[in-house]
């Protein structure tokens, strides 16, 4: 059973190709690592997965339905962290994670209760009156996650969950999760820069680079012999030489006039 | 540091420019350009009228008549200006918290900001077509040298007029931002009625006469409009003839200036510097229960609406302006309409009134979706209908006028002696049948142009120039639709007509936003890629 399927699925930005023929597998219950350089496409597909993009071409099934047909339903049992964060910035943290519970169909009374555990497991109780414009990043990142997961979704979308957030939240979101996946309670498509995580929580990978997938499978699969980050960089090319040039950085003063 | 400055000038030129070349750029073009040309046959109707005032107070040289029209004009200029400032422009400042990380002096940043608000505002134009109708008047009239003091007086009193806005939205930010000060301000606001209350009860048989009676002590009150206040000093003696006797005036308006523009700075200054509200907590978690009793999806769309707007600065910032502007007309100007004067002219200060609330709302019900921000994503990623989004917006903005709208007629109504009955059921259906119109176009707006909206009153960029340009046509057809039974109503001299006009009006519309509301909801979902990058600043 695949939680995600897609064949030829593409979008086109201005003619230019974003994404290309894109035929991805996510089997349910996976933890499933989409990976890719910037620019790649990971944020792209990503939105035409949960419908923020319509695809210019291609098919795309979610939960096994077709999102060409989604009439709201798919939209309930799937959460999404979204690149650039979803949160009503004046509501208060719980404010955010009840009414994100009730928009998804809970009830008052069960998204209040949902929300006062979630912020406790996401170590928010105390900042939990504060409106959400004065949370850092990271506490932003940690309440949107508990956004994505109170109405309790089969299939977690996390665009960058990692980026801009300390290695103690990092570690607890990486618990959670795994703990989650788990117990067979959902499956996770997560895109992220950071390998190394990534590496420690997948089960399943997929590589795209200038918008085609050029890997997919499970890790051992995808990895080989090598560790994921070599793996990675040899499939989307060599490390850079360092800068050529620049010898003004460094220089006394860094070259501006004062 | 010159050159930074000048690095900073093109960065916004730039901005603009990109702005005015990319996507929907020519259509905001095209509408600034239609702003600029409406404001000067507009100002210049305007400044003929100023222009003949001044001649004719300059002739005068001095007396009752060259007083009164000095501080007519001045004070008149000034409190529009002022007004229009702080509801309804438009004007784009530069967010000083983001320049703070920059080698160059934030004084000067703030400067920069304001002058280019001023530049790229279409409005301003407005101003200084007044202005120089003023100075075009006086030249008629007594053509000297003394005309450059006078045009020194009309720099000075621009330039106090800006800065002392630009200090009043910055104080109005502070105190709105302030729980604290806002509480105080609740208890003040409650004291101070119940001093009126006791004292009309207090006083003779008729408590409005004694209330008038104590008007004039209030006049000191004028001092809060300084600027207007000093400038028409300066004029008075300019008028007559007494150059020197002005000077006093005009370097207390310039030291007055300064003054403003340097408080106003600094408390931008420590805005910037404060990193948001420093911790504030919501609340109203006890009356929420009672509030918002609907379960599920539509309560917490009320919920999120009704929060989203009563902890909005502006919207606090028109519950306040709108029902001082009120206080101003009730007492300032309604006690001197002619007693033989109709009983629809008698109206019209109430009428105008349910008008003015829906206008100064319109940043609200023009760009209902700039507002969300990041948040717009989640109306896409949530299984939410949006046609019941709009609905819950409107709902809510409707209750919000409403209120703000019977707050405001009351405090007109106090003093009035004059007003007839029929006109407050009028007022409340003119209120109520705009509404369905207003909201059912603005919603059409709001998906077709939106715009990332500021939360901060120091930067009222809450609507793209196309936005208030339809803002302008739909408020001008919605009014001219609904002036239509004024025409049957003297005809047959019933004021009654009026009232069930406007109400078949507003049955007309609800029944037309009803039918839309579906379509626009379809159009909100298919402009999603074009709504969150204009919104989010998501460009896939």
């Amino acid at each position: 059973m695949l939680a995600i399927e897609t064949r030829g699925l593409s979008r086109l930005f201005d003619g230019k190709p974003a994404v290309e023929g894109l035929d991805l597998q996510v089997p349910s219950g996976a933890f499933y690592g989409f990976l890719g350089p910037n620019g790649a496409g990971k944020s792209t597909t990503m939105k035409m997965l949960t419908g923020l993009l319509r695809p210019s071409a291609g098919d795309a099934r979610v939960l096994g339905v077709d999102l060409a047909d989604e009439d709201g339903a798919v939209k309930r049992r799937i959460g999404v962290v979204p690149d650039g964060l979803a949160l009503f910035e004046r509501l208060s943290g719980s404010e955010m994670l009840r009414i994100h519970g009730q928009l998804y169909g809970l009830d008052r009374a069960t998204a209040g209760r949902r929300a006062a555990e979630l912020l406790e497991a996401l170590e928010l109780a105390e900042e939990g009156g504060k409106l959400v414009q004065d949370y850092s990043h990271g506490m932003k990142k940690k309440l949107s996650l508990g956004c994505a997961l109170i109405h309790g979704p089969e299939l977690l979308f996390l665009d960058e969950p990692f980026e801009g957030i300390d290695a103690l939240a990092v570690s607890g979101i990486r618990r959670m999760l795994q703990e989650l996946v788990a117990r067979g309670a959902l499956t996770v498509f997560l895109t992220s820069h950071v390998l190394e995580v990534v590496e420690r929580l997948v089960t399943h990978v997929g590589i795209i680079h200038r918008g085609r997938l050029i890997a997919q499978g499970t890790l051992e699969e995808v990895r080989a012999a090598g560790s994921l980050e070599e793996t990675f960089i040899r499939m989307v090319g060599d490390e850079r030489p360092g800068p050529a040039g620049l010898s003004w950085l460094g220089a006394q003063g860094g070259g501006a006039a004062r | 540091m010159k050159g930074a400055l000048l690095a900073l000038s093109e960065l916004r030129t730039r901005l603009l420019w990109r702005r005015l070349t990319a996507r929907g750029g020519l259509a905001e073009g095209v509408a600034r350009a239609t702003l600029l040309l409406l404001a000067i046959p507009t100002g210049l109707l305007f400044a003929v009228m100023l222009g003949a005032g001044t001649w004719q107070a300059v002739r005068a040289g001095g007396g009752l008549r060259t007083d009164v029209t000095a501080t007519a004009v001045f004070l008149g200029i000034w409190q529009t200006w002022t007004a229009v400032t702080l509801s309804l422009n438009d004007r784009e400042g530069v967010d000083l918290r983001r320049f703070l990380v920059y080698p160059i002096p934030p004084g000067r940043v703030y400067g920069l900001g304001l002058a280019a608000g001023l530049v790229g505002d279409p409005v301003a134009i407005f101003w200084a077509v007044l202005l120089a109708g003023i100075l075009a008047g006086a030249a008629l009239a007594r053509p000297g040298g003394w005309l450059t003091l006078l045009a020194l007086l009309l720099l000075l009193f621009a330039a106090a007029t800006v800065l002392y806005a630009a200090l009043l939205q910055e104080l109005l930010a502070m105190a709105l931002g302030s729980r604290r000060l806002r509480e105080w301000a609740t208890v003040f606001s409650v004291l101070a009625a119940v001093a009126v209350l006791g004292f009309l009860a207090a006083s003779s048989a008729r408590p409005l006469k004694a209330f008038a009676e104590a008007l004039p002590a209030l006049r000191l009150a004028q001092w809060i409009a300084w600027p207007g206040a000093l400038a028409a000093g300066a004029a008075r003696h300019l008028y007559a003839g007494r150059g020197g006797e002005s000077l006093p005036w005009l370097v207390g308006l310039a030291a007055g200036g300064l003054a403003a523009g340097r408080l106003a700075f600094a408390l931008a200054l420590r805005q910037a510097r404060s990193g948001g509200e420093g911790g504030a907590r919501a609340r109203g978690g006890a009356l929420r229960a009672v509030l918002f009793p609907q379960a599920g999806m539509r309560g917490a769309l009320w919920e999120k609406e009704a929060k989203y707007l009563l902890r909005h600065p502006l919207a606090r910032t028109y519950g306040v302006l709108v029902p001082v502007i009120a206080a101003f007309v009730g007492f300032g100007l309604e006690p001197r309409l002619p007693r033989e004067s109709g009983e629809v002219v008698r109206a019209v200060p109430l009428l105008g009134l349910a008008v003015y609330t829906h206008l100064s709302l319109q940043g609200f019900w023009l760009n209902a979706l700039g507002w969300e921000r990041g948040g717009a994503r989640l109306l896409y990623l949530s299984p939410l209908d949006v046609g019941e989004l709009l609905r819950a917006k409107n709902a809510v903005l409707f209750l919000f006028s409403l209120a703000v709208f019977a707050l405001s007629a009351a405090i007109l109504l106090l003093p009035s002696h004059s007003t007839p009955a029929w006109a407050v059921g009028a007022a409340a259906a003119l209120h109520a049948g705009m509404a369905p119109y207003l909201y059912g176009l603005g919603n059409l707006v709001s998906v077709l142009n939106p715009r990332a909206a500021s939360f901060a009153i120091q930067r009222s960029a809450s609507l793209p120039a196309l936005s208030g340009l339809a803002g302008l046509g739909i408020v001008s057809s919605v009014s001219g639709l609904f002036a239509l039974p004024v025409v049957l109503a003297l005809r047959l001299e019933s004021p009654s007509v009026l009232i069930a006009s406007w109400l078949a009006l507003g049955v007309v519309g609800l029944w037309a936003y009803r039918r839309a509301l579906p379509s626009e909801a379809r159009l909100l979902l298919v402009r999603r890629e074009e709504l969150l990058s204009l919104v989010c600043g998501d460009d896939a």
